[in-house]
């Protein structure tokens, strides 16, 4: 978009005493060939100055976009010595593959990583099937005050979930469910927005399919097992794979209502963990943060991710661009 | 403003398929300054691809365009001085018919009292002056190629661009507006190319119509000149409703045959023809030349139309306007035939021949064929990334058939 | 037939709403009951004095880091917000132009939307961070080295010495945001860019258009619903902005006074302080609609169709 400015005003007259010329009616030309020659030039110019503009524009910020990754991962790999060394280095002296070792080691890692995995699933499983009954009654099924109560559902949405946590919080605490693995599902079963993005993708699949498996004596279960639930696969897919990723990446609630470490997620045990080399905990000297460690520990959280995005790119995007939230 | 084309030819170039598509190839045309002129094809015959290269939002292969004096092929649409016409409009739909209007004076600068007095101006010619507060959504489909043709008139273009600009309106509105369009080009006087597949309208309000065929121009003509002489058979058939009839013959001995009847004499040497005959070309007479099974006739209005058979027709019922038919009950009937509504076209090349003029084949440059490229050697490497690709592609292609049929369902 | 089966319906349901009853539709009603009932504890028993009023608002405003966390996260919200959008938009415009290098670049751009927030915002702090005394840095970070500077951005991990300003802690946090917050929206308007009839660029050609002016003419208004929505959203997120502080920061935001309004409220669920969780919470909710209804005002007046 940057143009030369000088070259786009004289563009601009020469077009303008063009068109003066045709609202005068006589239409001769007050472009020669020689300015032609030169119009072409500059044309060709500002075109490949406008694509060298955005490419610089997009591979810095692509540059941007991917330095923390690129710095996470070199940090992870130095020796604790090297990353303390006053000007970083870009590139390790030496692989230190021991830090993922002992990120593994940190106290706490494979029960946090068995917990999440586990909640990850159930409360996937869990969800899904419970979005899939709710969108199919609000899609297929006729009673009265299904669309008042799909509009009451849907304005919830608007409301932030923090005043819900307040009292959830005073629920759960009552039900003696602080410390569990059913306070970081249950609560967070149902969601509107997922009930709403199958329910539109149900209504799409047309009225005559459903008829016609009536007439063939298919109950409304069947037809939804075997009918719809294929059809809209795709979403459904898209839900599991955002709900996973909820899943993995939550952080607030746990943090509040399990301060057991037996029932951290991974996100709470990497944020409240020292990460202290082995060497240091032996000595069982309080030590200093080895930052290398730490950033092992973060590459291992992290890597799961990159590669559910690799694989299902293109079912992220597609729930993403129906949605307005992050999981 | 005068355009000439010379040898403009446009290849696609088929990535998947390793080849190309030549979709407009070595079209020469000159076209006088102030005329209306009609790109007229089938779908798929380049004329669209022609008006994009004239516009500049396609770049041909090669060739040239000159506009007056100056040769524009590789200039900017902006800098050509041209209005154009989309096919569906392209009214930017967030702006009021008058915003739509100013848009392109704005752009080329001109002082604002001036651009508004100018939107009117052209408002008027198009008679949309009470419509200009409106938005594009909110017209009918011929008020919005009202909106489309003042929008490109707006900046008095040197050359006006239509893509099929009647082809999205019903057919009143059609006959209506194609009247509008000529006054319209009569008016302001500007050299206007019209791109259509319907040879009626290009016939009705075209001076110069070019004829073309898979990027091939056929015929460049007079829209009558062309009628009554086309040059090859394929303008012949494309023009002219009812179509015309043709029929497979011969040459022999100095005389036209269709089956066993002598139709006509010639000094043409002996060969396999086409005979093509217009459906006013017959006169019902008892001593008649051609004999058709009668089928069933037609009245419509003031005409009356015999539907005949014969087995030498290309089609199943041959169509003859009559101006007077007793119908006598007999199974077939004889007909004379004028001469000059009877064309002959050589079997092989299609291409007209007759006993005074010889006729050209239309200028195909050679060797411009659909052309297979060489294939690209790979390397181990580029094989092995191809594999993966292919991979994935399949996977694809599931998914997006799915998506396709998700999508059709939405619609 | 409708009305034979009028409780199919209801068994379909019966598990979401049995859910929503207890974990939505309760809380909305109780948590606003809690902030008019001055000195009630949901935990302890039935048999409890308290009374009706708006104590527990004035509670909340006079509890020191309120104020520090409401401005907080304003300021976060009136400048990760509009930046984002705005880069998001150049970006997905830019990336919607070229054809070589586009599918990997825009995999790029999307990669920050899988990330774990804790771990790169970890990542972030360890980039800004310089470790050591102030006289003797042991590690300057990567940040100062690229830029030669030697700026206490964060400190962590900084034995004695004067301590990061709020105004470096704020920049490292808006940095952080600001990345995090990118790939969703360019995903959304890039997606939107992709389904403008191209028709209307060849149009505006024809119609001697600069590119600018086809940027802002053309292409903003076009895509005017779809960035509507992602600054919507885009606001409604930063509101409850919490996790990203602590992921750079760690949990102890109050000490920095980098807390913003929710972990305000989470801080005074800890604390059982109920009463004045439940009025920050419902002064964020109120801050959210008066924010959301403005937009779609505004909205109503600006966007185009």
């Amino acid at each position: 978009m940057e143009v030369d400015n000088k070259v786009k005003t004289e563009e601009v007259e020469s077009v303008k005493t063009q068109k003066k010329s045709y609202s005068q009616n006589n239409k001769i030309a007050t472009i020669t060939n020689t300015d032609l020659e030169t119009l072409q030039k500059r044309q060709k110019a500002k075109e490949i100055t406008v694509k060298t503009v955005t490419y610089v524009f997009l591979i810095f910020f692509a540059f941007i976009t991917i330095f923390p990754f690129y710095w996470m991962i070199i940090s992870s790999l130095k020796t604790d010595t090297e990353y303390r060394l006053v000007i970083p280095t870009f590139f390790p002296h030496e692989f230190c593959w021991g830090n993922y070792a002992e990120a593994l080691q940190v106290e706490g890692f494979w029960r946090a990583l068995i917990n999440t995995l586990g909640v990850a699933v159930v409360s996937t499983l869990l969800s899904i099937v419970i979005t899939i009954l709710a969108a199919y009654a609000f899609a297929r099924l006729k009673f009265r005050g299904r669309d008042t109560l799909f509009a009451v559902l849907l304005m919830t949405m608007m409301i932030p979930g923090e005043l819900f946590t307040i009292t959830n919080y005073a629920t759960v605490s009552t039900l003696g469910w602080k410390n569990s693995y059913q306070v970081l599902i249950v609560p967070f079963l149902v969601s509107v927005f997922y009930i709403y993005l199958l329910r539109q993708n149900f209504k799409q699949i047309p009225d005559e399919l459903y008829y016609a498996a009536k007439v063939d004596g298919a109950s409304d279960f069947k037809y939804l097992l075997k009918v719809m639930i294929p059809l809209a696969m795709p979403s459904i897919i898209s839900i599991t794979i955002l709900k996973m990723m909820g899943a993995w990446n939550s952080y607030i609630w746990c943090q509040l209502v399990n301060d057991d470490k037996n029932f951290w997620l991974i996100s709470v045990w990497l944020r409240n963990s020292s990460f202290v080399s082995a060497a240091d905990r032996a000595a069982s000297s309080t030590g200093n943060t080895n930052y290398p460690i730490q950033m092992a520990a973060c590459v291992i959280v992290s890597t799961p991710l990159f590669l559910v995005f690799l694989f299902f790119r293109k079912y992220i995007i597609r729930g993403v661009s129906r949605s307005g939230t992050k999981g | 403003m005068k355009i000439v084309l010379d040898g403009l030819t446009k290849e696609f170039e088929n990535k998947k398929k390793n080849s190309k598509v030549i979709a407009v190839n070595n079209v020469s045309i000159d076209i006088p300054s102030g005329t209306l002129v009609g790109l007229l094809g089938p779908s798929g015959c380049g004329k669209s691809t022609t008006l994009f290269m004239l516009s500049g939002l396609l770049a041909p292969t090669r060739g040239s365009i000159v506009f007056g004096d100056k040769d524009v092929t590789h200039l900017e649409p902006q800098k050509r001085g041209i209005g154009l016409v989309f096919q569906n409009y392209a009214l930017y739909p967030h702006m009021t018919v008058l915003q739509n209007i100013l848009f392109p004076l704005e752009n080329i600068g001109m002082p604002k009292d001036e651009r508004i007095e100018r939107a009117h101006e052209v408002a008027k010619v198009v008679q949309i002056e009470n419509l200009l507060d409106r938005k594009p959504s909110e017209l009918s489909g011929g008020q919005q190629q009202r909106v489309a043709i003042a929008r490109a008139l707006a900046k008095a273009p040197d050359v006006l661009l239509l893509d099929e600009p009647l082809s999205n309106l019903d057919a009143r509105l059609r006959l209506q507006t194609r009247e509008e369009i000529k006054r319209i080009q009569r008016e302001t006087q500007v050299t206007t190319v019209f791109v259509t597949h319907d040879q009626e309208e290009a016939m009705s309000i075209c001076d110069v119509i070019v004829v073309m065929k898979l990027g091939v121009v056929q015929q460049v003509g007079v829209p009558q000149e062309i009628y009554d002489d086309p040059h090859n058979l394929f303008v012949a058939q494309f023009l002219g409703t009812p179509p015309i009839n043709t029929f497979a013959g011969v040459i022999k001995k100095g005389g036209v045959y269709i089956g066993k009847e002598k139709i006509m004499d010639t000094k043409l040497p002996d060969q396999e023809i086409y005979v093509a005959i217009r459906p006013e070309g017959f006169i019902p007479a008892k001593d008649g030349v051609l004999t058709l099974n009668f089928d069933h006739l037609e009245v419509m209005g003031r005409e009356r139309s015999i539907l005949s058979t014969h087995e030498s027709s290309l089609k199943p019922l041959i169509r003859s306007i009559v101006e007077e038919f007793e119908e006598t009950g007999a199974k077939s009937y004889k007909f004379n035939l004028k001469p000059h509504k009877v064309f002959l076209f050589n079997k092989e090349t299609e291409i007209r021949i007759s006993d005074d003029k010889v006729y050209d084949a239309p200028v195909v440059m050679k060797g411009l064929e659909q052309v297979q490229l060489e294939e690209k050697k790979e390397n181990a490497f580029q094989k092995a990334w191809n594999k993966c690709k292919g991979v994935f592609k399949k996977k694809e292609k599931a998914e997006e058939v799915k998506e396709n049929s998700e999508e059709s369902k939405e619609k | 037939m409708e009305a034979k089966h009028q409780w199919k319906g209801w068994i379909f349901l019966a598990p979401a709403l049995i859910l929503m009853a207890v974990f939505t539709f309760y809380p909305f009603f109780k948590t606003i009951g809690i902030t008019f009932l001055n000195g009630y504890n949901p935990l302890k028993a039935t048999n409890q004095t308290f009374e009706f009023g708006i104590q527990n608002f004035i509670d909340a405003f006079n509890y020191p880091k309120f104020t520090s966390c409401l401005y907080n996260t304003i300021i976060v919200t009136i400048v990760t917000v509009p930046i984002s959008t705005m880069l998001a938009l150049l970006i997905s415009v830019a990336l919607n132009s070229i054809r070589p290098l586009q599918k990997i670049l825009q995999t790029i751009f999307f990669l920050p939307y899988v990330t774990n927030t804790i771990a790169i915002g970890m990542v972030f702090a360890v980039m800004f961070s310089v470790i050591g005394t102030p006289s003797r840095f042991t590690t300057v970070g990567v940040i100062n080295t690229i830029f030669g500077t030697k700026i206490n951005w964060i400190n962590i991990s900084m034995i004695g010495g004067s301590n990061a300003s709020h105004f470096t802690r704020m920049f490292v946090l808006c940095v952080y945001i600001i990345w995090n917050a990118l790939p969703f929206k360019i995903m959304i308007l890039l997606g939107a860019l992709q389904s403008v009839n191209k028709q209307y660029y060849d149009a505006a050609k024809i119609d001697c258009a600069t590119k600018a002016k086809t940027f802002w003419r053309i292409t903003v208004p076009m895509l005017s619903p779809m960035i509507a929505y992602v600054l919507i959203t885009g606001f409604i997120g930063s509101f409850k902005e919490y996790t990203a502080s602590v992921a750079v920061f760690g949990n102890d935001l109050n000490s920095i006074d980098m807390n913003t309004m929710v972990g305000f409220i989470y801080n005074q669920i800890a604390l059982a302080e109920f009463g004045r969780a439940a009025a920050g919470a419902l002064i964020l909710f109120a801050i959210i609609l008066v924010f959301t209804m403005f937009s779609r005002w505004v909205g109503s007046k600006k966007v185009h169709y």
